[in-house]
Order: structure tokens, then sequence, then C-alpha cells
């Protein structure tokens, strides 16, 4: 995927803000939908060779 | 950056002896098209006869078969011994089909005690001595066999290579019994059946690639995009929305509607031209309608004038002998057959409509509609979805988009695609990889984003649109014009439709031109009301803060979210040195299994 360019203005660091190693996990992503991917085109490819071989997308890249 | 996706696979063994075609096989039409794998390019082949749409009809004449257009051409001679519209007749029973599309051509007949279904035609010749000719009973795995080896063989003659394998589309609906019988049907053929692919995915396929191929230097290889893919034929049509995601489709719903579609067209402009004819000859001509060699006649003239219509303003309507020995003509002009036909035009954008209703969403969540099939030529489809669809969709069909494919070879383009990414493969490989385990993947239900704008007045910059498959890595940059010290704050985003009032609509453009009049009924005082589409930061997943970004800086925040929804965040200037690492972190997920469950 291409890099997204965001026209939008990061907020600055509020003084009193800390976390260690400046990363604060705050909460867990809402359940997923269970859907199911259309098996054509390369990146379907891609994404069951991935899935098949339990690869994530950096070692794929090797 | 480099391909996360694209790169083809590597296939697991040599099937070389395979040659595999895209079939599109629909119940008006078929066309074939070929991609080679050194090019990549998705070919439409034209038949002997020169025809890209070759019409889905067999003809016996006098112990000869006849296909394609030369077998249309009997159904209005020798109407009892030509067989068409019987795709979807294929692995039913005979309760179970609805013959009324074949009513002007052979009759289908009960089979295997109604298990299945066949044609009565005379196929041989009358043998001398003989008053008529022995009438034989065909299956319609036997039909649909013959076409699908008269179709294999006009690729053959064109490749130069005897075709052995096919992806053929189908509509979503196509049951397995169905899509059973095709099997067998097309390897009685000689075709190995290497996928079924649905009609709008093979549309919105074989679109991508060639966008892919035309801007590849220059446009971003492929974005995410909410896509209505509608597949308008001769007498179905079907409807698809599907998420584009990093160039994976997921199908968010599917609309259907079996009695619509050209053919449905076709009716308006045999009547007009029945009540003309009936009008001018008074009782000298009988209605043609009530012959059923005249209303064959009609009918392929009123489509020849729908489809000239779709390119000029008007057409001239002329059938030689119609009725008790007159030749009729009648000029018709395209805003009057718009007139006639706003009540089925209409069905179309309410069809595409109760689409975009079934997967939950609004008409602004659609970035783009994808006309696919011969109907999608007709100007006026398109001019009815462009007013009731914002001006952000986009509607790519030939009267909107002068780089629109040709709508009626959209599917047999994606099918090649398709069968030449996969030709490869061992059959059971590619089976194994359209196994749920493999295709059914957890999705986001919400979008992922930052947080951004002062305290009080954040709003929501979109990194993962919803409806994304996992696992997924999104990368986003952002400007910090001050620099200092910034507050990287990722959120899920809760999309909402925000209505305003104001004087004036902001509807598509292309709609409304030079047919204001046409809809008066839409037009009336109240105010109009402006409806947009906001993101709305929900639940923090995750803040990070990055210290001492140089003025002017761009800050780059890659997301991942593995297969079990866990959450890895990178922030980093981007341009600082290794030494100034950014800032990494993870937010644990919600141990859904790698393989999701549906
Ligand atoms: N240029 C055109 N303008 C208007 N209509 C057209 C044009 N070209 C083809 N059509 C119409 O498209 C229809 C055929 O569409 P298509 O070839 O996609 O059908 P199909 O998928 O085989 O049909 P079915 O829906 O019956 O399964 C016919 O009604 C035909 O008249
Ligand atoms: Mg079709």
């Amino acid at each position: 995927m291409a890099t997204l360019q965001l026209a939008a203005a990061l907020p600055s660091l509020p003084s009193d803000w800390s976390a260690e190693k400046d990363f604060k996990a705050v909460s867990p992503l809402s359940p997923p939908t269970s859907r199911a991917i259309e098996p054509v085109g390369p990146h379907f490819l891609a994404h069951a060779r991935r899935k098949r071989h339990k690869r994530t997308f950096s070692e794929d890249e090797r | 950056m480099s391909d996360d996706t694209g790169s083809p696979p590597e296939p697991q063994s040599q099937e070389s002896s395979r040659i595999a075609i895209g079939l599109a096989f629909g119940n008006s039409n078929s066309s074939i098209a070929y991609t080679s794998q050194t090019e990549g390019k998705a070919e439409v082949i034209a038949n002997e006869e020169g025809d890209r749409q070759i019409p889905s009809i067999l003809s016996y004449v006098a112990g000869e078969e006849f296909q394609g257009t030369q077998a249309k051409e009997q159904i209005a001679r020798n109407p009892r011994n030509t067989i068409a519209f019987w795709r979807d007749f294929l692995g039913k029973g005979f309760g179970d089909v609805d013959p009324s599309n074949c009513h002007a051509s052979a009759h289908p007949v009960e089979m295997d005690g109604g298990q299945g279904v066949g044609f009565e035609v005379q196929e041989h010749d009358v043998v001398e001595g003989e008053a008529e000719g022995k009438k034989s009973t065909l299956s319609v795995s036997e039909v649909t066999t013959r076409h699908l080896r008269r179709l294999a063989k006009s690729a053959s003659d064109y490749l130069g290579k005897s075709v052995n394998a096919a992806v053929i589309t189908v509509p979503y609906d196509f049951t397995d019994a169905q899509k059973a019988a095709l099997t067998s049907a097309a390897q009685a053929a000689g075709i190995e059946v290497l996928q079924f692919i649905p009609e709008p995915v093979a549309a919105l396929l074989g679109h991508d690639a060639k966008i892919q191929q035309a801007g590849e230097q220059t446009q971003p290889q492929h974005h995410d995009r909410t896509i209505i893919v509608a597949d308008l034929g001769g007498t179905r049509s079907d409807v698809a929305v599907i998420a584009s995601r990093g160039g994976m489709y997921t199908t968010l719903s599917t609309a259907h509607d079996y009695e619509l579609g050209g053919a449905t067209l076709d009716k308006v402009l045999v009547e007009h031209a029945a009540k003309a004819f009936v009008k001018q000859y008074g009782r000298a001509g009988a209605d043609p309608r009530t012959n059923e060699r005249s209303l064959a006649k009609l009918t392929i003239e009123a489509e020849a004038v729908r489809k000239a219509l779709s390119l000029g303003a008007s057409a001239s309507f002329s059938v030689e002998s119609l009725s008790d020995g007159i030749d009729f003509s009648l000029s018709v002009n395209r805003s009057r057959f718009e007139l006639l036909a706003n009540k089925t035009l209409m069905s179309f954008t309410r069809l595409i409509e109760s689409a975009v209703q079934k997967a939950d969403l609004d008409v602004l969540d659609i970035d783009t509609i994808l006309l696919a099939g011969g109907a999608s030529h007709t100007p006026k489809i398109a001019a009815n979805l462009a007013s009731r669809f914002p001006a952000t969709t986009t509607i790519i069909s030939p009267s909107t988009d002068p780089h629109a494919l040709n709508p009626s070879e959209l599917t047999a383009r994606g099918a090649a695609i398709q069968a030449s990414l996969i030709q490869g493969f061992e059959h059971q490989d590619i089976e194994d990889s359209t196994e749920a385990v493999v295709t059914v993947t957890p999705h986001l239900s919400q979008a992922i984003g930052l947080v951004t704008g002062k305290e009080g007045e954040e709003s929501f910059a979109l990194i993962v649109e919803p409806d994304t498959p996992v696992p997924v890595r999104r990368t986003a940059q952002i400007t910090v014009p001050a620099g200092g010290d910034v507050l990287v704050r990722l959120a899920e985003g809760v999309h909402h439709i925000s209505v305003s009032q104001a004087e004036k609509a902001a509807t598509n453009g292309a709609g409304g031109k030079a047919d204001d009049d046409d809809d008066s009924e839409d037009e009336d005082d109240e105010p109009e009301e402006v409806r947009s589409k906001v993101f709305k930061a929900g639940k923090v997943l995750a803040e990070a803060g990055l210290r001492g970004v140089k003025k002017g800086a761009k800050v780059e925040v890659q997301v991942s979210v593995a297969g079990d929804l866990g959450v890895t965040v990178v922030v980093r200037e981007v341009g600082a040195g290794a030494q100034k690492g950014g800032v990494r972190g993870s937010v644990e997920g919600t141990g859904v299994a790698q393989n999701g469950s549906a």
C-alpha cells in the first residue's frame, strides 16, 4: 500500500504526559467481524500463502 | 516501500500443459478472454464471426448446428429448434426453473422424472422418405457442453493452441449443485474448471487490473475503496457491495433481480412500436404482438434500437414485413425511450440502493460504482445513479467515464486474469486456497486512525478503513509545521452521517444536466438536506509521545494489526537518523484465533 498523507495537525504532547518508552497501550480493538475474502487476484494469493504458511508480512517479504 | 502483497506466488508445480482462458457464460451472452502469463494483459477473443459477445444460443437447421449470432437469427425463423436462456437451468429440477425467458425459443421440457431440464429439438436433417425429422431431447448439461466446446474451439483457433482449462464466472447465488453440473458439462467439453468466481468480483478484478496497468508508475498501486459492482445483464441483474482493501475483495452484500435486464427494456420498446403500428394501420394490420414471429422480429429490432440509442440521440426502428406483409418503420429518440422506460430504468437504481441498505451502509460510504454487463451501456442508468449518489461517488460506465472498459467485457477479463494467476497450481492447491479456513478472516469492525487537532476540537484522521481484513499494515505521514513534542493518539473511528440544511443540494452534477424537467416529482421547495459522512474518534487504542520533532518535519505512523487483533504501532520522524529510532509499542489482541471462525 502506498503511504497515506494526512492533512491534519498532531496535538502537542501535554507537559504532564509520560509513559514508559513513551508508549501507552490504552485499550484493545473492538471485536472483529468474521467475513470471507473473495479468493481472487494476486493480493488474495499472497494472503492465502501467508495464512497457509503462518507467515507475517515481514517474513513474507524476505 | 516494497510490495506487501502483490508479488505473484511461485506455482507449487508446473502444470505446464494447461492452456486456461477466462469464460463468462451468461444466459444471454458468453465471452472468452485470455491473459498471457508473460504480458499479464487480458484480451477478449472474437470468434470466427468477429463477435466478442457471443449469444449463448444454439440452433439446429437442416442437421447443422449454429451458435451465437447466427443462432440468434433463427429465433424468428426457427424458434422451436433454437435453444436460448438456459444457463440458470443447470443443476436444477424442472419444477425449480422459470421458463418465461424461453417463450420465444425452444421450450424447456422435463427430464429424468423432473430431476432435470432439457430441450426437444430436431437436430438432424429429415431422413428421406420421412415426413418429419426425428426429435431428440438434449439435456441442459448437453447443451452447455456443446456451447462450451464451441467457445473453447474459438479460443483455441485464435490462440493457436488447444484450450483445456478455464476460470468460469457464475452468479453469487449459483448453488453447489449448479456448479457441479457446470463442472461436469465443461469437463465433457474438454475444459477443466480451475475455479468459479462471482461475476461482479470478476468484473472488479478486470477493471482493477486495467487501472493498475495503465498507471503502474504514476498512481499509487491501489487504495482502499468501497465499491458497488452492478452486473446488469440481459435477463437478470446482480449487484454486490464490495470492500476493496489492499487489493483484496470482501463482499459485504448482494442483491439480485431475476426479471430485470436489457430484455425488460426491450419489452418497453416492443410495446411502443406495436402500439404505433396498430395506430398507423388500424384494421389493415393485426397487432404484431399476437403473432409469434412478428413479436420475435419486434424484439430483435427493439434490442438493436436500444443499443443504437446508447450512443446516438435517435434511431430508426424498422422491420420488414412485420405483420400482414406490412413493412414498418418508426423513429425513436433517446429521451422518448428514457421516458417510456422510466419505471424500468429506476428499478436498476432501486436494486443498487437495496444492496447498499443490505450492507448496512449509506450512499455516502460508496466511493465507486462500477457498471458491468451489457445493459450498463444505457446512459440513463448511469445518469439516474449520479443523481441518487453523492458527488463523491465515481460512476464508471461508458457514458460517465471515457476510460471505462467495455462493461460487456469486464467479467471475462477478470476471469482471464484469475486463470493466468492460478493455471500453474495443482488442482488441490487451488481448492485448498478457496476453503473457508483461508478465506474467512476477521475484519475490523471499526476504522483505525489518529485523533488530531487541539483539545476540545478533535477530529479523526483515517488510516485503516473499517471492514479491512487482518492481518493488515498501513502507513501514514503527517506534517508537524511547528515541530516539538507531539502526541500520537491512535483510536478507533466511529462514522456517522451528519445532516445539515442548505438552499442548494450538492448532488452529483453528471446526473441532472439536460433533463431537469424529467424528474419534476423530485423537485419541491423544501430546503435541501446536505448529508456528509464524518468520522469521530471513538475508543482510544494507544498513545505515543514523539519528542523533538524538527520544524516542518513529517511524522510517520505505521499501524499493523495482526491476525489475533494485536496492534503494533511504530512512530518516527521521517528522515531522522537511526539513532532517533522513534517510538514503538503494541496493544494486545483480543485473543481471536489466527484462523477466525465463521
Ligand atoms: N450498447 C448497448 N446498449 C444497451 N444495451 C446493450 C448494449 N450492448 C448490450 N446490451 C444489452 O445487454 C444485455 C446483455 O448483457 P450481458 O451480455 O451482460 O448478458 P448476460 O450476462 O449474458 O445475461 P443474463 O443477464 O441474461 O444472464 C442485452 O439485453 C443487450 O441488449
Ligand atoms: Mg451476466
